[in-house]
């Protein structure tokens, strides 16, 4: 028997967005999904697996490591990072893939469709398919496959076919179109793992859930080892994954939450992937959200250092919470980005990922509005931006 | 009966020659046409569709200039706006549906809309005469099938079937030609819908060669062809030489 409507809200914050604009050869698939996955979250067996596999093979939970030196550089009392880079695979993106593909296991499926920019979300649904005996195939397109090589190679370790995908600019946006287009032809026997907090219901609610182990576990360290919550909290944002995951579990509390975009080169249309200010609402890829596009409704091009942030609409849930001002957005320069890993790597002995140095990269302006005490999501490490640092840093 | 539902491109090969291509298939008898609007980001589509809509964007083939290109044209089939939901979004329900007063266009099949989404967009667009057309995939059972014909209504016998057709996606995937469509499960599922309701159907998505489209027709439906034809008329090819033995 199918599932025949959706239970849970498909919609979020006043501006109604998100939804569920799928193609109707999807429409079944969608709503088979969001019946497993609450019936997953009610599964005292389904959680223990999960739960285990996260602490035997992701090895969480991660540290909340204290960033002194850092923290006195820019003038900031206390600085807390939660060390989603100490995640096997080396981001945030393994909690989610894990946890999909253990989904996509129980509802029978045998193959795997993921997308992926940067090469993280990528590289965790590979290590999970092959750590549970599923095939994996992953779209991800040219520029990104040339920017983020070692991740092309991580991949096709673990087993996984990787697809280039030449369409267009060749980044995320066009990995997500191919890997729509490829679980709409095997929709029978693949689940498609979406790896951003993006794309039709139920995705940017699972792939929420599925992550926001990041801030529930930060939020109770802080308290452990500050005995208080910071004054604010950081976080990079791409679709949203990330950001939500840390920021999601703050949100009952009286601090300031800050999410950080692409600031690309400039601030034309095209130059950066800053869709709060730059974005008209719109609908791409199955949800309506904030989106960079061009006044005939077409999806405009973007730019950034980071493969991990290059992507032209805000997560649903995400937009909807910084449109609701419980969020504030800001946006980081690709200069500022590569500038702010720098400080990180000789004050504290780390290699941020480019993505999470966009959140660092704001830390003097919290600095300079008052804030004292900040608690940063460091998503993911930057061993795969070497030759990106290498280059643009001259070392 | 319907014979045959074509698909074209706006904007490929070129807008210029739409009025004619447009001319040539009411003189060819062809009573409804499928016509394109070019996105950025068409998820429904195959490579040969997603290659025409690029061309018609860099040829500047907006959704204004199309709609303008359709306007006040009298020699043409009646028309179905096959396009994507942002677009039509951006342009809003009001000024829409008064560009659309001036053309051929009879109604609209939205790929990404599933009714539940823009209700109110959708009831505006029905009420002033454009309904949305209701697609019926492999995944779509015949529970869910009778929900989607209601919630799409039939506008009635006196309507042309422009306005009146439910969409039947052949296969699982994308438009195109490649993996041509197994037709015995088709004919399984069109008269399992022929048995809950008497509208007409359209079978698209892989079909291109005559037997192919012929055996649509022995099911009581009507074929839509598609990819093959954008390939054809990119080619150069004449669209009287390209449908001469697929008119049925």
């Amino acid at each position: 028997m199918h599932a025949t409507s959706f239970l849970l809200p498909t919609r979020f914050g006043h501006g109604g967005l998100g939804g569920c604009y799928a193609p109707e050869t999807l429409m079944q698939p969608l709503l088979d999904l969001e019946e497993a996955f609450r019936k997953a979250l009610d599964d005292s067996s389904f959680q223990a697996e999960l739960k285990s596999e996260l602490r035997h093979f992701v090895g969480r939970p991660t540290p909340l490591t204290s960033a002194p030196r850092l923290a006195a550089k820019l003038g900031l009392r206390d600085l807390y990072l939660k060390r989603e880079d100490l995640t096997h695979t080396g981001a945030h993106k393994i909690n989610n893939a894990l946890a999909q593909a253990l989904l996509a296991r129980r509802m029978g499926k045998t193959q795997i469709i993921a997308e992926t920019g940067a090469g993280q979300h990528g590289v965790a649904a590979a290590a999970a398919c092959a750590r549970l005996g599923l095939r994996c195939t992953v779209y991800m397109g040219v520029v990104d496959m040339a920017r983020q090589a070692p991740n092309v190679a991580r991949m096709r370790l673990f087993g996984t076919e990787v697809v280039p995908v030449e369409a267009g600019q060749g980044t995320l946006k066009e990995a997500v179109n191919e890997a729509l287009r490829a679980w709409a032809a095997r929709c029978d026997k693949a689940h498609y793992i979406l790896g951003s907090a993006l794309g039709p219901h139920p995705f940017p609610t699972m792939v929420r859930t599925f992550q926001t182990v990041i801030g529930e576990e930060a939020r109770a360290q802080v308290l452990e080892q500050a005995g208080a919550l910071p004054d604010s909290v950081i976080a990079c944002a791409g679709g949203g994954s990330n950001g939500l995951g840390l920021l999601v579990p703050f949100l009952g509390d009286a601090l300031h939450r800050f999410a950080v975009e692409a600031g690309g080169h400039g601030p034309a249309l095209g130059e950066h992937a800053a869709r709060l200010d730059g974005g008209r609402m719109g609908v791409l890829h199955g949800c309506k959200t904030l989106l960079l596009q061009d006044e005939h409704g077409h999806t405009a091009e973007t730019a950034s250092i980071s493969a991990g942030l290059d992507y032209p609409a805000l997560g649903p849930e995400l937009a909807a919470l910084a449109l609701d001002e419980k969020i504030e957005v800001l946006r980081a320069s690709d200069d500022q980005a590569l500038e702010a890993a720098k400080w990180l790597c000789e004050s504290e002995g780390i290699l941020p990922a480019l993505e999470s140095s966009h959140a660092l990269a704001l830390l003097p302006e919290l600095a300079k509005r008052g804030f004292t005490t900040v608690l940063l999501g460091l998503s993911g490490r930057g061993d795969k931006d070497l030759s990106t640092y290498q280059s643009k840093l001259g070392i | 009966m319907n014979k045959l539902l074509p698909f074209i491109m706006a904007g490929d090969p070129s807008l210029e020659s739409l009025p004619r291509l447009l001319a040539e298939a009411k003189a060819l008898g062809i009573e409804a046409l499928e016509i394109g609007l070019p996105h950025s980001d068409p998820i429904a589509d195959g490579p040969v569709l997603q290659a025409a809509a690029h061309r018609a964007i860099q040829r500047g083939a907006t959704p204004l200039r199309v709609v303008e290109t359709l306007a006040g044209l009298t020699e043409s089939p009646d028309l179905i706006l096959f396009t994507y939901l942002n677009p039509l979004l951006q342009i809003g329900a009001e000024r829409l549906i008064g560009l659309l007063r001036l053309t051929p266009v009879k109604a609209l099949l939205v790929v990404d809309l599933p009714d539940s989404e823009e209700p109110e967009f959708e009831a505006r667009l029905r009420a002033a005469g454009y309904p949305i057309i209701p697609l019926l995939s492999p995944t779509t059972d015949l529970d869910r099938a009778k929900g989607l014909l209601e919630r799409r209504p039939d506008p009635g016998g006196d309507h042309p079937f422009a306005q009146r057709f439910a969409y039947v996606v052949a296969r699982l995937g994308v438009t195109g030609t490649g993996g041509a469509p197994d037709l015995a499960p088709v004919r399984e599922r069109v008269a399992a819908l022929q048995s809950i309701s008497d509208r007409p159907l359209a079978v698209g998505f892989g079909l291109s060669d005559p037997q192919a489209l012929a055996e649509v027709r022995a099911m009581g439906a009507t074929p839509v062809i598609g990819s093959a034809l954008v390939q054809a008329l990119a080619a150069g090819v004449a669209l009287e030489t390209f449908l001469h033995t697929r008119l049925g």
